[in-house]
């Protein structure tokens, strides 16, 4: 027998007053766990969108379909097509204060063209920019493969100036394969190779060379759309934006990440509005603890006195308190984590205000045990000094 | 006379309770030999548990000394002197002395919690305690399942688990009936016999033939000293025998 043995006979004994700060604990870590799970699952489900995006600015020509306005009400709506965005534009970029910050600029030039009674979206590029902004294209098909030889990567390829990529859909409708030749208003194109479906608007596009379809388009040095891509850990989007906005006049610069950002806001509000309120509960699970171990204490006067008459040293008898609380924190560490993760697994989604899938995060166990064993051992300091300098005589007194 | 186990000198203790001050022992001195068993005798309130628990280091005195086995016992720490119970002495109190989720065995190595022995040695110890005072049978009873002798056997064998020298009991006798009373005093007596040094608090004249010294407290102060009952056969306390031996 030891001190452990002695705290552990006591829970036993004590069911009701342990399972009450084991419940207190329980709550304290289960609600804890819980919202670090749907903070933590909605940065993963932002940081999913945030990814998604190849680019994070766009820049438009400020006007195709200028709308004039007032108080909300559309007055009219001109379509004054000028040529507003052109391949001089691009060295203005370059520019700007916070260059460093871009990684990729990918101008392109975008129309409709008729191809087989059908109208088609064809998209000039700069091949190597644009692929290298789009890592998740990918060939199924490729020219010149031989039969069973895997597509090579898109990033490497050579696209010959008048080759064309298509897109899964454009392929299908007008039953393209690698190697064919296209005519496009009396140009004749060749398809150089074959998307992979992506469940975007890229599957129905066909791509071809920047100044291979200013050519075709006879618009020669236009652009049509400017998509960056920038490094921003550091540097707020909207202030490349800005900038961006100030040596193009002529374009239209939107910061692509300006929704997903409002919800990150959204979301670091949420976080520390749920720590606030988790350190509200943990704070009154451990007033709840210390109440409850001071009136143990309390109760057991008389056997805290006899444990000093028989030789045990003050410090012998706080080993005991906090034994017993630690034991408590360690179930209700336990039963919070588990409590913590069906909260987060079946209400989750509702309080994160979307579907996320919610798995075990067996990573928070042993986070959870400890925080609970924390406040455990942190409030029972007090009782245990209490009962480690309670006066033995005065708790003998009534032997 | 035999060597001197516990030495008092000029013991003085006032209780401070509400403003007022108890004069709960008013310069007591005693000198108490290896191997005596000394009652303690006095009307209520008159401070012989005072006295037993400044004996015991539970109480500092305010005035005096306590020495046992040349210790100056108050010159020790809170902490120390709790060492010092474990070691020296053994407690055995009226009732209430159980801890109640703790069975006989557990109970009797109690005072063995906080050594080093392995387990094992903690049990054997232990059992043989009990065997000592003729519960072995019923080592694995909870308090509850014991009666009111077989309780106080546990709290026997609890104080004398560690072979302490000296052994404090506070009316270990007053909440049992007659019979048990005397098998209980008959167990002091035969521990006495085997060396150990007893100091009782006892309101029952019919206790002091157990014992072989009786002293009375009135007041706070030693009042009478009565050596070698036994030896002279006494079979209850007599004043007249009233000896020396107060120091
Ligand atoms: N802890 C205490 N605080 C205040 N007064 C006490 C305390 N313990 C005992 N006393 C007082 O000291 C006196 C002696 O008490 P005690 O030693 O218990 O006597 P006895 O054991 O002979 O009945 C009594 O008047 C008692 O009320
Ligand atoms: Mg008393």
């Amino acid at each position: 027998m030891n001190l452990y043995s002695i705290a552990f006979k006591n829970i036993i004994r004590c069911r009701s007053r342990i399972l009450f700060i084991v419940t207190a604990l329980l709550i304290g870590t289960a609600i804890a766990v819980a919202l670090y799970m749907i903070v933590d699952s909605m940065r993963l489900a932002i940081g999913d969108q945030i990814d998604e995006f190849g680019s994070n600015i766009v820049i438009v020509p400020r006007a195709e379909g200028m709308e004039i306005g007032y108080g909300g009400t559309e007055l009219a709506r001109t379509a004054i097509d000028l040529k507003q965005l052109s391949e001089t534009d691009l060295e203005k970029i370059s520019a700007i204060p916070d260059y460093r910050s871009i990684n990729i600029v990918s101008p392109k030039i975008v129309a409709s063209v008729a191809i087989k009674d059908r109208d088609v979206i064809m998209v000039g590029v700069e091949p190597q920019r644009e692929f290298a902004m789009k890592p998740w294209f990918s060939l199924a098909e490729q020219e010149g493969l031989e039969a069973g030889a895997n597509p090579g990567d898109l990033a490497l390829l050579e696209l010959p100036e008048k080759g064309l990529i298509a897109g899964a859909d454009a392929a299908r409708a007008l039953n393209l394969q690698a190697g064919d030749a296209l005519a496009i208003n009396g140009s004749t194109f060749q398809v150089t190779g074959i998307l992979n479906r992506l469940g975007s608007v890229e599957d129905g596009l066909l791509l071809g060379n920047l100044s291979a379809v200013q050519t075709l388009l006879n618009r020669p040095g236009e652009i049509s759309m400017i998509e960056i891509s920038a490094y921003c850990n550091e540097c707020p989007v909207e202030e490349l934006a800005a900038q961006l906005s100030g040596v193009l006049p002529n374009g239209r610069v939107t910061a692509l990440r300006q929704a997903a950002l409002l919800r990150e806001e959204t979301i670091d509000k949420f976080s520390l509005f749920s720590m606030l309120i988790t350190g509200v509960i943990l704070v009154i699970a451990g007033l709840m603890v210390l109440t409850t171990m001071m009136g143990s204490v309390h109760e057991r006067t008389r056997e805290i006195g006899i444990f000093r008459a028989i030789g045990f040293r003050g410090s012998h008898v706080m080993q005991v308190i906090m034994v017993e609380a630690g034991l408590a924190g360690l179930l209700g560490g336990a039963a919070g984590y588990i409590g913590g993760n069906l909260v987060a697994r079946y209400f989750g989604s509702y309080l994160a205000g979307e579907n996320i899938d919610f798995i075990w995060q067996t990573g928070l166990i042993l986070p959870a045990l400890g925080l609970a064993v924390a406040i455990a051992l942190a409030a029972a300091v007090y009782p245990a000094y209490r009962a480690a300098s309670l006066d033995p005589v005065e708790a003998l007194r009534f032997i | 006379m035999a060597e001197m186990l516990i030495s008092l000198e000029k013991l003085n203790k006032t209780y401070k309770s509400g403003g007022s001050d108890v004069a709960a022992l008013r310069d007591v001195s005693l000198g108490i030999s290896r191997g005596e068993a000394v009652a303690v005798m006095g009307p209520s309130g008159s401070g012989k548990s005072t006295l037993l628990s400044i004996i015991g280091g539970l109480n500092p005195p305010t005035e005096g000394k306590v020495i046992i086995d040349e210790i100056d016992l108050y010159n020790l720490n809170r902490e120390k002197r709790a060492d010092f119970r474990r070691e020296y002495l053994g407690f055995v109190f009226q009732q209430f002395q159980l801890i109640p989720y703790l069975t006989a065995v557990e109970n009797t190595m109690l005072p063995l919690t906080t050594t080093r022995y392995p387990s094992r040695e903690k049990r054997e110890m232990a059992m043989q305690a009990l065997e000592r005072v003729g519960l072995e049978t019923k080592c694995n009873r909870l308090p509850n399942q014991l009666s009111g002798g077989e309780q106080e056997r546990v709290a026997i064998a609890r104080a004398i688990v560690n072979a302490p020298p000296l052994v404090l009991a506070d009316e270990p006798t007053g909440n049992l009936d007659t019979r048990t009373a005397r098998e209980i005093m008959e167990l002091f007596r035969s521990l006495n016999a085997s060396g150990l040094t007893v100091l009782m608090v006892t309101h029952n004249p019919e206790n002091i033939k157990y014992m072989n010294r009786a002293i009375t407290m009135e007041d706070g102060k030693l009042v009478d000293d009565a050596g070698n009952l036994r030896a002279v056969g006494g079979s209850c306390f007599d004043r007249s025998e009233s000896a020396g031996g107060l120091r």
